[in-house]
């Protein structure tokens, strides 16, 4: 983990990265996102490619909560040229 | 039996409506393709061409069945699409294949890893993860096939050449978990797996290829839904 951190801090200036030693807990990763989420991953037992993995996969991600998707896409302006209903004539 | 399906196709197209737009010379296409060797330098307007579909092979755009020929293509301009995806700010690597439709704000509808969706601008889209690509790139869509607008419609035939979506991707993430539960009953089989997929949340951010009409503010704009002159664009 040591050796992948220092290039993970290079390529995320934006990020504050803290490293603390916790005792008497496992090993974690805490994301702490601008919309006042955290998000925990435990790390006990991973190698330090898996705990790059998470890390970036934690950096990927906005702090939404993960819920079962309603639909893929997400719009303003559902129709273009107006909506069809059965007063339209054409 | 696919070529034949394409000499068809071509012969129906060519007695077809007229065609105000270049045909992209499929001929040349077929002709590049005999050559097998990648370092052979092409010239600009078919390497777009080919950028198009390297990448549908990748990810298993439905669009592949229409040119056949470009199948062979895609392994040769593999690596050269590439070098092209590691661009900063833009990258050209995106070929899947939008419908776009125009709203004031644009809306599209396009198609990417062989979904196709209808978007204006500034909505989000959630596809399979794209690779190559970091959180706050842009990206730009190619694949389009329908343009709209409150008073025009450009359809593509099956796709536009002209006209580009553009994307910024907003977050890789993975979707919630799913579990995968197997069971026969009386048999003693019982099975428990956990699934996440993970997506790529897009925002588009601007459309390309037809006039945009920005609405004022007056009240309803064009409720009729009169589609004024239809061009029909053909493509391909």
């Amino acid at each position: 983990m040591e050796s992948e951190l220092p290039t993970f801090k290079e390529k995320n200036p934006q990020l504050e990265v803290v490293t603390e030693l916790i005792r008497g807990q496992h090993p974690h990763l805490k994301g702490f996102y601008k919309n006042k989420n955290e998000r925990v991953v435990c790390v006990k037992n991973m190698t330090p490619e898996d705990i790059l993995l998470y890390g970036t996969r934690l950096r990927n991600a906005l702090g939404r909560k993960v819920v079962k998707l309603k639909t893929r896409h997400v719009t303003k302006h559902p129709s273009v040229q107006g909506t069809w209903t059965t007063d339209v004539k054409f | 039996m696919a070529h034949r399906r394409c000499l068809l196709s071509l012969a129906r197209h060519a007695t077809a409506i007229i065609s105000q737009k270049k045909m992209p010379p499929l001929s040349a296409v077929e002709v590049l393709t005999r050559k097998p060797n990648p370092a052979i330098t092409i010239p600009n307007s078919e390497l777009s061409w080919f950028s198009f579909w390297s990448h549908s092979r990748h990810f298993s755009s439905s669009k592949s069945e229409d040119s056949e020929t470009e199948v062979e293509v895609e392994m040769e301009e593999a690596s050269d699409v590439e070098a092209e995806n590691d661009n900063a700010a833009s990258d050209l690597g995106r070929d899947y294949s939008p419908e776009e439709k125009e709203a004031e704000a644009v809306a599209i509808g396009y198609k990417i890893g062989s979904h196709q969706f209808k978007v204006s601008n500034g909505d989000s889209i959630f596809t399979e993860r794209l690779k190559f690509c970091e959180v706050n790139d842009k990206l730009i869509l190619n694949k389009v096939l329908l343009l709209g607008s409150p008073t025009q419609t450009i359809i593509g035939r099956p796709i536009l050449p002209d006209a580009a979506v553009h994307a910024v991707v907003e977050e890789h993430a993975l979707d919630a978990k799913v579990i995968i539960f197997k069971k026969k009953r009386r048999k003693n089989y019982r099975r428990t797996k956990g699934h996440r997929q993970e997506l790529t949340k897009l925002r588009i951010t601007d459309i390309q290829g037809i006039e945009k009409q920005e609405i004022k503010t007056d009240g309803k704009p064009l409720k009729a839904a009169v589609k004024n002159p239809e061009k029909i664009a053909a493509a391909v």
